[in-house]
């Protein structure tokens, strides 16, 4: 019999509420009151997030964000910092518990073994993509994904992106640039280091197509089966709690 | 305030705000888009290198001993790097 994982689809929510619902999964996970678990989500309002060692006013230009009502957070794991658009953007998360066959002790190897799922369902949509260490999926040399993940409790918990859309303009208006003079170099260089599921296929995906493929492309990579469910109550109720207590506040926003 | 960033060839970014007394370390602030395991261990570390003399092997031998007794796991950087960026920082503050 194959293994039941749970598939949460948990739509738009603001960037405190999404952060603190997958810190919340992780910590269900961690007390087995869940199944390992793959989510599905979006950012309403855009939002911007940077990696938990990075400075917020380093990265981030909070006037441009608050100008345009775009939401800034750090998050628990490492990185970079990530413009999430409302529109361009699928986000997954993966809570799963350390013992698990998919889990090496090795950060690198469970990245590719993660992002495995990620590949193939990219694939599937005719995206010939590839894993590229450290902790991105590239096709022809151009990153579509970016992938961060830590460990806690006996839990790995992973998250990324998948562009659907990418907006180089709007990216470098809310992300910090060293200097004006080179704005227009590095949206430039995006434009040509950074692609998306439509621009490369030269076609309009939707979001709904987008997660079957990749559903499916996780399903194979990782041989479990995908039930669709929803949050628990203890879930629900520990992310409204840790949005608060934590995501939603300047204290760990801004603590670096 | 000395500043310093720099990129790991292959890896990730980091960058140093420091300050100094003679050639001790007073404070001292890593951030980057770097992994470390667990995250929490940068707070430990930058507190830990407070005091510590401005020389590199030592600080490079330094982070990895505090690194392998708190089994933390740095990815896309090695201490090496951390440390070098703690001198081409404390360079800077003058």
């Amino acid at each position: 019999m194959t293994e039941k994982w749970r598939l949460l689809d948990t739509g738009l929510h603001d960037a405190f509420y999404n952060m603190a619902l997958d810190e919340a999964i992780a910590i269900a996970r961690s007390r087995n009151l869940v199944p390992n678990t793959l989510r599905f989500f979006r950012w309403n309002p855009s939002a911007v997030s940077i990696g938990y060692f990075q400075g917020m006013e380093e990265e981030v230009d909070v006037a441009a964000c608050k100008e345009r009502g775009i939401n800034y957070v750090r998050r628990r794991t490492g990185g970079g910092a990530v413009y999430h658009d409302r529109e361009g953007e699928l986000t997954y998360s993966l809570m799963i518990s350390e013992e698990h066959r998919l889990i090496s002790r090795d950060f690198q190897k469970t990245y590719e073994t993660l992002c495995s799922g990620l590949v193939s369902g990219l694939r599937s949509l005719g995206i010939p993509s590839e894993f590229k260490p450290i902790n991105d999926i590239v096709v022809a040399g151009k990153k579509i994904s970016g992938n961060a993940q830590t460990r806690g409790m006996g839990v790995v918990h992973q998250h990324g992106t998948i562009l659907r859309e990418v907006d180089p303009v709007l990216m470098f208006k809310v992300l910090k640039v060293p200097n004006e003079k080179i704005r227009d170099k590095m949206i430039k260089s995006v434009e040509e280091r950074v692609t998306s599921v439509n621009r490369y296929l030269r076609r309009e995906v939707g979001f709904k197509e987008l997660e079957e493929a990749l559903v499916d492309g996780f399903k194979d990579s990782f041989n479990v089966e995908l039930e669709p469910g929803g949050a628990t109550e203890f879930e629900e109720h520990r992310a409204a709690q840790i949005r608060k207590r934590k995501y939603a506040t300047k204290k760990w926003n801004f603590k670096r | 305030m000395g500043k310093a960033e720099y990129k790991v060839e292959g890896g990730k970014m980091i960058r140093v705000y420091l300050t100094k007394k003679n050639d001790v370390i007073e404070e001292v602030k890593i951030t980057g888009d770097f992994f470390l395991h667990p995250e929490v261990f940068i707070e430990e570390l930058e507190e830990a290198l407070k005091g510590r003399t401005l020389n590199e092997p030592s600080l490079t031998e330094l982070i990895e001993s505090l690194s392998a007794k708190r089994d933390a796991t740095f990815l896309g950087v090695f201490p090496r790097d951390v440390a070098r960026c703690i001198m081409m920082a404390g360079a800077k503050d003058d």
